[in-house]
């Protein structure tokens, strides 16, 4: 159904793309694997009429293309899901299923149609729980991925890309978004699906194609394929170990957490990190594993309970004295709250901890070579410290906001999804960094949706559920399965509507 | 890897910008200089341009890191007019320039102090604000001394032609070393503004500010004191445009300062700060300064009407934002 033959993407002075191959068929699931920075999202942007290629050709039923034009892709049936869904969050879901091409009575706005055509999409998607006339806001992020869907169905669309769709759902979720893409492949939808976790490949796909540095690898191979090959195949040689030896801990007390509380994401938390640990809280999508690291840094203001970060008590919404007194925060949302991305990689760095290089004037040769030394020490690639944040890679970027704190010398690290969206390969490198900073003497709180990385890397794994943390596990006992029985509500079915407090 | 082209054209478009600026300064001085042989490229012609470019160029610094936090303050004229009368009604009938001074200045950073307090505790936004100061400062021009402007002229024995040192009149119409005192406070102001902007802590803040608030809070950078700091600045600098207008004037009136804010904002963007927030240039700021007292040089000397000057100012001022963000045309 769609076929893409030696495209070629140039952006100036980076070739995204140097002629890769890469065919859809009818009802498979077809899997796109890639480290970041193999050129994955340029190719959808080039099928999804995003950018136009500079060379090969993209056929649709046989019929080429036209270059640069979203319509004319949606027209012809290829539709796009991109990882941060764009859906107008106040709008009801009718409308966002319907957004920019609403049918019309008249110069009116057919609501009772809409509504209608809504539901019945839903209804093919299983979904039929779902109101059409509710703002997508009081939606969780599985059924939010729903109407995306169901934005996608309403074109028409033979052809679905997904980008990375599992990132932003936990292990429930993703459970009903495989048993969605079920029913598209079996009404014969091809699904391009992509994904940096290779055991849902092997769950759903068909068949993988492998792309690595802008050019195919492997080209619609069996989904059966072994692990150990795929990541071979990926990274130009093999991964030897992915989780290095977990830290001891059993050092003092750094960072205390008393009955923490701000309704409704967290109902009272306490916890202690020693130096030299990496303490995990694992949890579900929601459960506000993010809202207890915001709050322990004082970026939202706590309703009650206290911060003490080595015995010294933190004056709430003051993540700049949270700061001072040795916290460090690399955010979720990398792009959005990490970094400066149109700031060099020096001020990304340096901006934590501008006294050290300020005596009246800011020396900034010296802040140059410190930050490059930084972004050395972490192989952060590139680590010209001149470059753009917004150039480098998920994972690199990662790097450079762990260079900040580590320039900073922070005393207790917090961490919120270290390795969202970042490749294997790059993964095993954060973890590595991340267990030395640990066995360096820094405290790491670190939150992550893979409980499978807790398992693997904390000294001992907390579990959130519902803004409260229910469960404590050592981490060298620890197993996937465990931390995802404490993360469930005993009784909870799926539900996917939030109740609107 | 999406934006790597649009970026790249950004980023060589931002440099661009500053050399194009320049370019465009030699450009019209060399046109009036074709248009005006006589009377364009004179000292004296040069020296009038400055002295006025001075005034709004002092306004424009102070802009420019309201800008850079992706703030905006519409106050700035209407600050200078209710400075002037207020340090005038301070010295009226006897008092010294210093007094006139402290006084014009400390009113106009009270001012901004209220915009600050407003925008940062009040959770007002700038736009509004700063537009109810851009009533409020004009009504207190006018109530403060029954809407008549205050003489200012014999302030420690200022006339005009030789103004002694230090009187009123000699920062707006004295010389040193052949240069007027105005353009040398307005020079050392721009000097000033860079390395604050450039080379301090706190202008390292504002852009990180502008840029991504959210990121720069989470990076520690205390983002309610920045940004209360850019309004009391512009304030500041509105009492130091304020001295500089009344001493050129030797009266202070208040209608003075008419619009004065649209000629910082304009200056300030067409330098190539992003009204986005998030990047700035004091160079481009000088130079956009530079750009609107040539070209209304030489449309006065054209005998081209203020309302042709008028629509040509906002004709810039859209071309310069159009062009600052090629990436967002579709």
């Amino acid at each position: 159904m769609l076929e893409v033959r030696g495209l070629v993407k140039d952006y100036p002075g980076v070739k995204a793309l140097r002629g890769v191959d890469f065919e859809v068929r009818k009802g498979e699931v077809h899997c796109l694997l890639g480290p970041n920075g193999a050129g994955k999202s340029t190719l959808i942007k080039c099928v999804s009429g995003a950018v136009e290629p500079s060379g090969g050709e993209i056929l649709v039923h046989g019929e080429p293309l036209p270059p640069r034009d979203p319509a004319g892709a949606l027209a012809r049936g290829v539709a796009t899901i991109y990882q941060e869904l764009d859906l107008v969050e106040d709008l009801d879901v009718a409308h966002n299923v319907f957004l920019g091409h609403e049918p019309r009575r008249g110069p009116l706005i057919d609501l009772a149609r809409m509504r209608e055509s809504s539901a019945a999409l839903l209804r093919r998607l299983g979904h039929e729980k779902i109101d059409p006339r509710l703002p997508v806001r009081a939606l969780r992020p599985a059924a939010q991925q729903v109407v995306s869907i169901a934005r996608a169905l309403s074109y028409d669309a033979q052809v679905l890309i997904m980008d990375e769709p599992s990132a932003i759902l936990d292990s429930g979720e993703i459970e009903t978004l495989f048993e969605v893409v079920g029913r598209l492949t079996a009404e014969g939808v091809g699904v391009v699906y992509i994904s940096h976790r290779l055991d849902e490949i092997k769950r759903i796909g068909d068949r993988v194609t492998v792309l690595a540095d802008g050019a195919t690898a492997a080209n619609g191979i069996p989904a059966s394929t072994p692990t150990e090959e795929l990541v071979r195949l990926m990274v130009g040689r093999k991964v030897e170990q992915l989780y290095p030896e977990r830290p001891r801990g059993g050092g003092e007390v750094l960072l205390e957490v008393r009955d923490l509380k701000r309704l409704p994401a967290v109902r009272g938390a306490s916890l202690d990190v020693r130096a030299g640990e990496i303490l995990g809280i694992g949890g579900l999508v929601g459960s506000g594993r993010s809202e207890l690291l915001r709050l322990i840094c004082g970026i939202d203001r706590r309703e009650a309970g206290e911060v003490r970060v080595a015995g010294e008590r933190l004056a709430p919404n003051r993540p700049d004295r949270a700061i001072a007194a040795g916290l460090g925060l690399a955010p979720e949302d990398r792009k959005s709250q990490g970094l400066l991305l149109d700031w060099d990689l020096t001020k990304n760095v340096t901006i934590a901890d501008l006294g050290r290089f300020s005596r009246g004037l800011l020396n900034v040769g010296q802040e140059r070579v410190a930050a490059r030394e930084q972004l050395r020490s972490l192989q952060t690639v590139p680590d010209n410290p001149d470059r753009h944040a917004r150039l480098l890679s998920g994972g690199n970027q990662q790097k450079v906001v762990l260079s900040r704190w580590l320039l900073r010398e922070c005393r207790v690290l917090l961490l919120d999804e270290p390795t969202r969206g970042v490749d294997v390969a790059t993964k095993a490198e954060i973890y590595r960094i991340v267990v030395g900073l640990a066995n360096s003497g820094i405290g790491v709180l670190a939150v992550s949706s893979e409980l499978g990385e807790l398992a693997g890397i904390c000294t001992r794994v907390l579990v959130m559920r519902e803004g409260e943390l229910v469960a404590e596990v050592d981490g060298a006992r620890a197993t996937e399965q465990e931390l995802l029985a404490h993360a469930v509500a005993p009784t909870a079915g799926p539900d996917l509507i939030e109740e609107v407090a | 890897m999406s934006s790597v082209g649009a970026l790249k054209n950004r980023l060589g478009a931002l440099e661009f910008q500053e050399y194009a600026l320049g370019l465009v300064v030699i450009a019209l001085f060399v046109a009036g200089s074709i248009l005006r042989p006589e009377t364009f490229p004179t000292w004296d012609n040069v020296r009038n341009m400055l002295t006025q470019a001075s005034i709004i160029g002092v306004l424009a610094v102070g802009m420019t890191f309201v800008i850079a936090t992706s703030g905006i303050d519409l106050s700035v004229g209407s600050m200078v007019a209710a400075a002037g009368v207020f340090g005038g009604i301070l010295v009226d009938p006897s008092g010294s320039t210093l007094l006139f001074v402290l006084g014009a200045v400390g009113f106009a950073v009270l001012l901004g102090t209220i915009n600050a307090t407003a925008i940062t505790f009040g959770r007002v936004v700038p736009f509004i604000a700063t537009l109810a100061m851009f009533s409020i400062a004009r009504g207190l021009a006018l109530l403060l001394n029954d809407k008549l402007p205050v003489g200012l002229l014999d302030l420690n024995g200022g006339s005009f032609g030789e103004p002694a040192p230090f009187s009123l009149l000699w920062f707006g119409t004295g010389k040193v070393l052949g240069i007027p005192v105005s353009v040398w406070i307005f020079l050392g102001i721009v000097i000033g503004g860079w390395i604050l902007l450039n080379r301090t802590r706190f202008g390292r803040y504002v852009v990180a500010v502008g840029g991504n608030r959210e990121a720069a809070r989470i990076a520690g950078v205390p983002v309610r004191k920045v940004i209360f700091s850019v309004y009391v600045l512009s304030g500041l600098m509105a009492g130091i445009a304020t001295v500089l207008l009344c001493a050129r004037l030797g009266s202070a009136s208040p209608v003075s300062g008419n619009l004065y804010e649209l000629d910082a904002i304009g200056a300030v963007v067409i330098g190539g700060t992003s009204l986005a927030g998030g990047r700035a240039t004091m160079v481009g700021t000088f130079l956009g300064v530079l750009t609107f007292a040539l070209i209304f040089s030489l449309m006065t000397q054209l005998d081209l009407s203020t309302e042709i000057q008028q629509v040509t100012k906002g004709a810039i001022v859209l071309g310069a934002v159009l062009l600052q963000r090629p990436e967002a045309r579709y």
